[in-house]
Order: C-alpha cells, then sequence, then structure tokens
C-alpha cells in the first residue's frame, strides 16, 4: 500500500508502517516484582512474533525495575528495553503512558501488548490514542495476515459466540490489550539470555500526586487460582442465597464467585465475577448455580475441567455447555448435597459402593 | 463552581437480549436501548459535585437521535442541559474517532458556555466493555486523567480522588481540568424527579450538534477516522462438554447422582477421594 498522506487525519502522522518492527510486551511492576499477567502477554507475543518473523521485546519502566529484565527473557523475549529513572517512582497513568509513547515513537514497534490489568485498562488507551493509533482491547487470541503483515487481533464481541477479527491496516504500532489468565505464562528457559537496552526518556512533570496508599485485605484464594469453584448466578435470588453455596465450597475446599448478574446485584464482590467482563478462571471442578449460560460467562469458563451446572430452567442454555446438569432447584439440592458430602467423609465405605 | 461535563452511552441492553437455542444465538432484534448502567453512576457523581460546589453538569453523548430519550432521562435526575452529538458522518467510528468526536465536544461547551472543569465518564459499557473512551478523551484534551474513582472533592483548583485496585486503594490529587472514570456502580443513581422532568420540558435544554457545528475534518470522523476495522467475524470453537443433563427424582436422587458422576469422572475423581478422606 503506497502512502498518501492527504487522505490521512491531518492529525495523525504520516509514515511508512514497514518502517515498524518487533513485537513489545509491556511490563507493569509493583511492590511485588513483574506482574504474572505481564509475562502471560509473552505467548501471544511469541505466537506473533513467528509469524511475522520479527522478536519479543519486554519494555520495563519506573524505578529499580532493570533487575526484572531477566524475567522478561527468561520467559521468551529476545531484548528489553528499560527506563529506570527516580521521576517515574510512582505509577501515574499519564506519565507512564507518555513514556511509553516517547519510546514507540523512538523504536517504532509493529505491535504493542499490555496485559489488562486495572492498571493495564486504565493506561493502554492513553497510549494507542496519543500514537494517533488503534486499539482492541480484551483479545483472547492473535493471529496474523500473511499478505499485509497486519496482526489480526480477536475478541468476543457483545453478542453470540462470535469472534471479531479486528484489524489495524494503515496505522503503527498495533495495540492491544489480554485479560490476566487467557493466556499463560511460556515456560521458563533458565539458559535464555538477551539484551538489555537503557534508555533516558525526558519524563515530564506529572500533573497529579499520589497522597496515600492504603492496602485492603486480599482474600484467602482469589478465583483464578481456586481449584474447585462453585459460582452462583441471577437464579440465586438475594445475598442470602450464596450462604449455602459458600458452605459447599468450604467443604470442597474451594471459593465462591458469580456472574455478572449476580456482582451487579451486589450479591458476591465484583473481584469474584467470571466471565469475559469479569475473570478468566480454570478450576478442576466448577459448579455453576443458578446461572443461565450467556456467552460472556462461558467465556470465562472455557478452560474449566469440568462443568456442573444447577439450574431449574430446563431450557437454560448452559445445560449445553455443562458436563452434568442437575434440573432443579438449588435450595434443594445443595443441602441435600452438603449432607450427603458429610456422610460420605464419616462413612467412606459408601464411596467404594458409589463407584462400582 | 465547577462545571462537569458527563458523558453517557445508549446502549443496547444487553440483559434483555434472549438466547434462541435452536440457532444457538442471541436474538437482538427488538432490544430496546437504555444507558449504559455505568453511566448512571458516572451521573450521579456529576450531580453531587454540582449540588456540593454549585456549578452545572451538562450531558453529551455521541448517537442516533433515538438517544433522546437517554438525555431526558439524565435531565430528569437534575442535569442542567444535553448535547445530542448526532450526525451520520460520525457513524462507524471506533473508540479513537468517538474520543476525538467527545473531546472536540467538550473543547466546544468550555468556548460556547464556559470553561468545563472535569470530564466524568462510566467505567466501561455493557456492550463492549472496552474502557477506551475515558483515556482516550483524556488523551485528546492533554488533560490529566485517572480511572475507577470512588470518590471526590473539589480543593481549589484541583481534585482530590479516591480510587480502587485490584488489592489498593490509592487517593490522587489532580490538577483542573481533568478527567475521571467512575468506579462501575459504585454509587446509586437517584430516580427521575418530576419537578426536573417538567423543567426540562420546558426549557428544552437539549441541543443537537451535527459536524456543520463541530466543523471537524471528514478524515478525522466516523469510519474514515478509524484506525481500526473489523476483518471478519467468525464462531468460536465450542469447548466440548459431556452435557449429560439429569431430573433427579428428589434432591437426595440428584446429590447421589452428582457425586457419583464426579468420582467417575477422570479429572474430579481425585479432588472429590481427598474431600471425602477416601
Amino acid at each position: 500500500m503506497s502512502l498518501n498522506c492527504s487522505d490521512l487525519c491531518p492529525l495523525w502522522p504520516c509514515e511508512d508502517k514497514k518502517e515498524y518492527k518487533g513485537v513489545w510486551v509491556v511490563g507493569e511492576v509493583s511492590e511485588k516484582g513483574l506482574h504474572e499477567a505481564s509475562l502471560q502477554m509473552l505467548t501471544p507475543a511469541l505466537k506473533v512474533s513467528k509469524k511475522l518473523r520479527s522478536e519479543v521485546v519486554g519494555v520495563l519502566i519506573g524505578y529499580n525495575v532493570k533487575k526484572y529484565a531477566d524475567e522478561f527473557i527468561k520467559h521468551g523475549a529476545s531484548k528489553v528495553i528499560v527506563v529506570d529513572d527516580k521521576a517515574l517512582s510512582t505509577y501515574y497513568p499519564m506519565l507512564y503512558g507518555d513514556v511509553i509513547v516517547e519510546l514507540a515513537k523512538r523504536f517504532k514497534p509493529e505491535l504493542i501488548l499490555i496485559a489488562a490489568t486495572m492498571r493495564g485498562r486504565e493506561m493502554a488507551p492513553y497510549i494507542a490514542n496519543t500514537l494517533k493509533t488503534g486499539i482492541t482491547a480484551d483479545c483472547t487470541d492473535f493471529d496474523v495476515d500473511e499478505k499485509t503483515g497486519d496482526v489480526l487481533q480477536i475478541r468476543p464481541p457483545f453478542g453470540a459466540m462470535l469472534l471479531a477479527h479486528i484489524k489495524t491496516p494503515s496505522r503503527r504500532p498495533q495495540v492491544s490489550t489480554a485479560r490476566p489468565n487467557v493466556f499463560p505464562v511460556p515456560p521458563r528457559d533458565d539458559s535464555r539470555s538477551g539484551e538489555i537496552i537503557e534508555v533516558k526518556v525526558n519524563v515530564r512533570k506529572p500533573r497529579m500526586k499520589l497522597i496515600s496508599v492504603k492496602k485492603i485485605k486480599k482474600e484467602e484464594v482469589p478465583i483464578e487460582k481456586a481449584e474447585v469453584i462453585v459460582s452462583g448466578g441471577k437464579g440465586i435470588g438475594s445475598k442470602e442465597g450464596f450462604k449455602v453455596l459458600e458452605e459447599l465450597a468450604n467443604l470442597l475446599g474451594g471459593v465462591v464467585a458469580g456472574s455478572r448478574k449476580a456482582v451487579d446485584a451486589g450479591w458476591i464482590p465484583r473481584e469474584r465475577q467470571v466471565g469475559q467482563t469479569g475473570k478468566s478462571v480454570k478450576p478442576i471442578l466448577y459448579i455453576a448455580v443458578g446461572i443461565s449460560g450467556a456467552a460472556q460467562h462461558m467465556f470465562g469458563v472455557r478452560e474449566a475441567g469440568v462443568i456442573v451446572a444447577i439450574n431449574k430452567d430446563e431450557n437454560a442454555p448452559i445445560f449445553r455447555q455443562a458436563d452434568y446438569g442437575i434440573v432443579s432447584d438449588y435450595r434443594e439440592v445443595l443441602p441435600k448435597l452438603i449432607e450427603y458430602i458429610n456422610s460420605l467423609k464419616k462413612e467412606p465405605r459408601l464411596l467404594k459402593e458409589l463407584i462400582e | 463552581m465547577v462545571r462537569v461535563v458527563v458523558g453517557i452511552k445508549w446502549v443496547p441492553n444487553t440483559q434483555a437480549v434472549r438466547f434462541d437455542p435452536k440457532t444457538g444465538t442471541l436474538m437482538r432484534e427488538g432490544v430496546p436501548s437504555i444507558i449504559n448502567p455505568p453511566d448512571l453512576s458516572a451521573v450521579e457523581f456529576a450531580l453531587k459535585i454540582k449540588e456540593r460546589y454549585g456549578g452545572e453538569a451538562i450531558a453529551i453523548t455521541m448517537a442516533p437521535p433515538s438517544a433522546v430519550k437517554g438525555l431526558e432521562h439524565v435531565l430528569g435526575m437534575g442535569v442542567d442541559r444535553a448535547v445530542l452529538i448526532s450526525d451520520r458522518a460520525f457513524a462507524g467510528a471506533d473508540t479513537l474517532a468517538t474520543s476525538y468526536v467527545l473531546a472536540e465536544a467538550i473543547k466546544k461547551i468550555s468556548r460556547d458556555v464556559g470553561k468545563v472543569d472535569l470530564a466524568v465518564f462510566g467505567q466501561e459499557t455493557i456492550d463492549s466493555s472496552t474502557a477506551h473512551i475515558p483515556a482516550q478523551t483524556a488523551s485528546w484534551l492533554r488533560w490529566p486523567y485517572v480511572y475507577y474513582v470512588t470518590d471526590l472533592e473539589i480543593k481549589d483548583d484541583k481534585v482530590v480522588v479516591s480510587r480502587v485496585l485490584e488489592d489498593r486503594v490509592e487517593k490522587y490529587e489532580l490538577e483542573l481540568p481533568s478527567v475521571i472514570s467512575v468506579f462501575m456502580e459504585s454509587i446509586e443513581a437517584r430516580d427521575v424527579r418530576l419537578l426536573h422532568k417538567l423543567r426540562a420540558k420546558i426549557e428544552k435544554p437539549i441541543v443537537v450538534w451535527s459536524n456543520k457545528e463541530l466543523k471537524l475534518d471528514p478524515r478525522c470522523i466516523g469510519l474514515k477516522g478509524s484506525p481500526t476495522m473489523v476483518s471478519k467475524i467468525t464462531w468460536t470453537l465450542e469447548v466440548p462438554r459431556k452435557k449429560i443433563v439429569y431430573k433427579p427424582k428428589d434432591p437426595e436422587d440428584a446429590a447421589r447422582w452428582l457425586i457419583s458422576m464426579l468420582l467417575k469422572d477422570e479429572k474430579t475423581s481425585k479432588i472429590f477421594k481427598w474431600v471425602v478422606g477416601g
């Protein structure tokens, strides 16, 4: 495609997209170190870079962050660009965003991947927009259009079980985010080595100031790490209804989660929301109670080992997306289930009978 | 005195979308549009600021003419005036082109009505959930911004906000003007009041701006001003599931059946044996 700058919005820089090379993963660093979600972005980065015959570059900005560069390399990056500056000791979306923008202008990557953590979702659209390029949020897969070299950013749009393949045909860099736990962290290889490029960037004065930070109590097991999840939806009907789910979850060594409807109703906190707009989970066992099975919800449990559905509506779509379905009212079934598991605990001999 | 602009989106009510079990698709025909629910929290925020510090709250939306209904609703809640940005030239916009028009509308309000101090948005929309617009609008305006705000105070020419992240609450001070995005439905929106509704009926405080008013370069708006495009739509691969559905005689039968299935299933048998101490 030849460049025709007069066709472009004059606010956009007119540049040949062929000048842009490399796939970037922007790292998020907190006092706990490099965020696992950032390392997960190396998986799609490696896939895309292979097809584009380019390299994966980690990007680290902040203060005292150089020590994390090796993490990026051991998990698959070839290079890491580091901006280590005292002026970046506090994260501000615009300040950090402007540094990434500066780096992108200088090094011209073809794709920038950012984990859609809360900070990532705050900063990524700013970066893309300031570069006057497109951004695709919450991608679940990536591919490359071999002819044009455009990255296909694949995401489930609003609607049915559909995937939209989104391209940014004329602009570079392409920018995408993906939710944590959609991709695995690529295996660590301690024999890998790579180049660390330290860069100085002119850091602007932030027009905001962090006044205080208060840690909020971390829950014992976050739903994305749980092996057993008992999840409730609209059919639970009330906050009190979740008590019996909690009881079952405790008995199975699991945790309670919920659908968007349950979260919107205030029955369960937002950090326990499963689905496209919540979290992706991968328990061995997912018990969906009073959940109809909307595509957005089911996306979040696609990696669950076994899905059990308990719903009194036999036409609920969840029954066609579950392994074991029970058409019943949870109010009757769950107490019996709890009672039954308790009796099995006391009488392991009953277990044998069940298996035979 | 604080002049607050609040951005709202007129979206299809995803809750009303029904599933067609025969085709496995969602049926969208006849689905009514509503104000994006998180935006109602943003409106409530704007009204609280106005009540506390004086000034005015102005709602803006880029939408087809039918969105007037949504604007009437927020006027009924107490918003002072509303701008409907509507023109076929804006159609097909992605989030970059949309935020460009919104930012230009905010600039026009600053020029025509008076300096805007704060632009408030909902966290994300229920139809696409990108959460792009607040940051993109801030990028066009070059205003400082912050997401996930749960509380806000104006102090002289600064705004002090509390915001939540996954594991912490942070307090920031931002220079005005700035852009904030309100944490989901962290604050309950008030109902429409008859008094406000009547006032809106009499004063007719909704103006419609097409590109005649905004005078934006056609290359920067709508489809042309959108760097992203949907190249194709495909079906997701359905995860293979056993799909065994059981109608139990009674709750006890249900419990027995489920446990025996989970014990026989090689994926789950392990955890179950462990749980029951076998």
